[in-house]
């Protein structure tokens, strides 16, 4: 469906999502979902409370086994990882896709801790290594420059917005190849979500990110397609521009357009 | 108060349900402080004037005279090796109640389980020790029985405390960790641990100064008197306990004083070790 036109991907991989349906008990959530990413791509998935946004999120990195009685259904490939095949590497695969969450969520620990938490955790155990990989993951989540030298503060003395820049270079920190980001500037000012959405335009064509938001400009400034839930099913994907100037589905020109009941 | 003095502005004050809100939980409060000096005053002004460093270091005579030194040291060591048995197997119990999936059985019987054990009374688990360590293994009454006694005892409680310290912890923390490709297991040590630390040892400090405390379960299994010389065989009546026996047997004629000079020796130790765990776990924390 979607291409990838010819960019520089460097490793991002592609996702591909077919007939996908996810039931909390009898509920549900998530209803034959179809639908394919290129690599290196940025999607927005917007739509309704309680459309499946952040269902769909969690199923890509298998955050959603974390749920008592969840089952799903249908294929998701994330590059070479087959997310529910019973033998795939659940680590490598967390690993390979980065999390961000709707509120910062920083662990109660010094900066540089924070971000070395991922190395660490993965076996470095140099000090310089670790250095590098934290100076270099806070230099690419633009947050070097207003912590160096404070490495040792807990991570809960900076502002919200440096917070989640934070949790952005922790999860960086482990070299991943997408990210998905479950509405990551919801709960920051203006100012700070204006930084995160300059990092998500910066980060475009190294990483394959999908974005849940609901934000409808935001969703427009940064994604190159759109995905538009209700209810649990994919009413409409396509490439931003043609989603937001014609939308095909009544629906999504009724959610667009603030006509939605 | 920027306005103070200048007339300008006005006061805004609480309604006049607020206020007789404030003034009846306020009373509330001074009468339960009334109470708790009304304990701790006439034991000082019983005790204090007994209490001298022969009494705390001499040895506790017939009829309940004397000093309490062996007694400090029962209570110290009993209560020491009593954590050190039980805290880490309630730990790893409350890691496995709050930390893993299990089924919705587990949960069902677990919680009311340990309820159960919480209610039980002390002197109950005392007698079931006294049954099967005393009466039928043929241990004697001791040290090393009184310290069965406190682990059972203070196994359930520390296991509740435990959940509780492990319940304060953000979900979304553990959701970062997890997303991060750490297992379970190194979200554990790695996150939980160091995190729930400082609340730990805190808890802890709560746990042994409720086991100080204890007197039921170690009548009948440390005993009312103390060896000759420290030993894990040997009775080790402690401090709560000597406190118990002057004051219901005690037959010499400064039993009383001597009763309130135990237990403030007793309420030393306890607020010394409340303070000394929530300083170390302030020290943590920082």
């Amino acid at each position: 469906m979607m291409k990838n036109a010819g960019r520089d991907v460097g490793g991002a991989p592609d996702i591909a999502v077919r007939q996908l349906s996810v039931w909390y008990n009898q509920m549900p959530a998530l209803q034959n979902i179809n639908l394919y990413l290129g690599a290196g791509q940025v999607m927005a998935i917007i739509g309704p409370s309680g459309c499946g946004k952040s269902t769909f999120l969690r199923v890509l990195n298998r955050m959603i086994e974390r749920l008592p009685s969840v089952r799903v259904e249908g294929a998701v490939r994330i590059g070479h990882f087959d997310v529910f095949d019973d033998h795939v590497d659940v680590t490598g695969l967390r690993r390979a896709v980065g999390m961000v969450f709707q509120h910062p969520n920083p662990f109660p620990m010094t900066i540089f801790d924070n971000v070395a938490y991922g190395p660490r955790i993965f076996g470095i155990k140099s000090s310089a290594q670790l250095r590098k990989t934290v100076e270099d993951s806070l230099k690419q989540a633009s947050l070097w420059d207003e912590v160096r030298g404070k490495m040792r503060r807990n991570a809960e003395t900076l502002s919200g917005g440096q917070q989640q820049r934070l949790c952005i270079a922790r999860a960086l920190a482990v070299h991943p190849e997408v990210l998905l980001l479950d509405e990551p500037t919801a709960s920051l000012d203006p100012v700070s979500s204006a930084k995160i959405e300059e990092l998500i335009v910066q980060f475009k064509s190294h990483y394959t990110m999908i974005i849940v938001t609901h934000n409808l400009q935001q969703a427009a400034r940064v994604s190159d397609v759109v995905a538009f839930f209700e209810q649990g099913r994919l009413i409409e994907m396509g490439y931003t521009q043609d989603i937001f100037t014609a939308p095909k589905e009544k629906r999504t020109e009724e959610f667009l357009t603030g006509r939605f009941d | 108060m920027i306005t103070r003095g200048s007339q300008r502005g006005k006061m805004l004050k609480p309604t006049a349900q607020g206020r007789v809100g404030h003034f009846m939980l306020a009373g509330i409060a001074l009468l339960t402080l009334t109470l708790l000096l009304s304990v701790i005053i006439p034991l000082i002004v019983q005790g204090a004037p007994w209490l001298n460093l022969a009494f705390v270091f001499r040895r506790p005579q017939e009829l309940g005279s004397g000093g309490v030194g062996p007694e400090i040291v029962n209570t110290v060591v009993m209560v020491g090796i009593t954590q050190f048995i039980s805290l880490p197997l309630a730990l790893l119990n409350a890691i496995y109640r709050v930390e893993y999936d299990h089924g919705s059985q587990f949960a069902r019987w677990f919680d009311p389980g340990l309820q159960i054990l919480l209610s039980l009374p002390t002197m109950i688990i005392g007698l079931i020790v006294v049954d099967v360590a005393i009466a039928h293994w043929h241990w004697p009454v001791s040290v090393g029985s009184g310290i069965v006694a406190l682990s059972i005892i203070n196994w359930p409680f520390s296991i509740a405390l435990m959940v509780q310290v492990l319940r304060q912890i953000p979900d979304s923390w553990r959701e970062a960790s997890w997303a991060l490709g750490a297992s379970r297991w190194q979200t554990i040590i790695r996150l939980i641990l160091p995190v729930a630390g400082a609340d730990i040892i805190e808890q802890t400090g709560v746990a042994v100064a409720r086991l100080m405390g204890e007197t039921a379960a170690l009548i009948y299994t440390a005993g009312l008197n103390v060896g000759k010389k420290f030993s894990l065989t040997a009775p080790g009546e402690t401090l709560a306990v000597h406190l118990w026996y002057v004051r219901t047997e005690g037959l010499t004629a400064h039993a009383d004083q001597e009763a309130a000079a135990t237990g403030l020796v007793l309420l030393i130790l306890v607020l010394m070790v409340l303070w000394g765990s929530q300083k170390m776990a302030q020290w943590m924390k920082a």
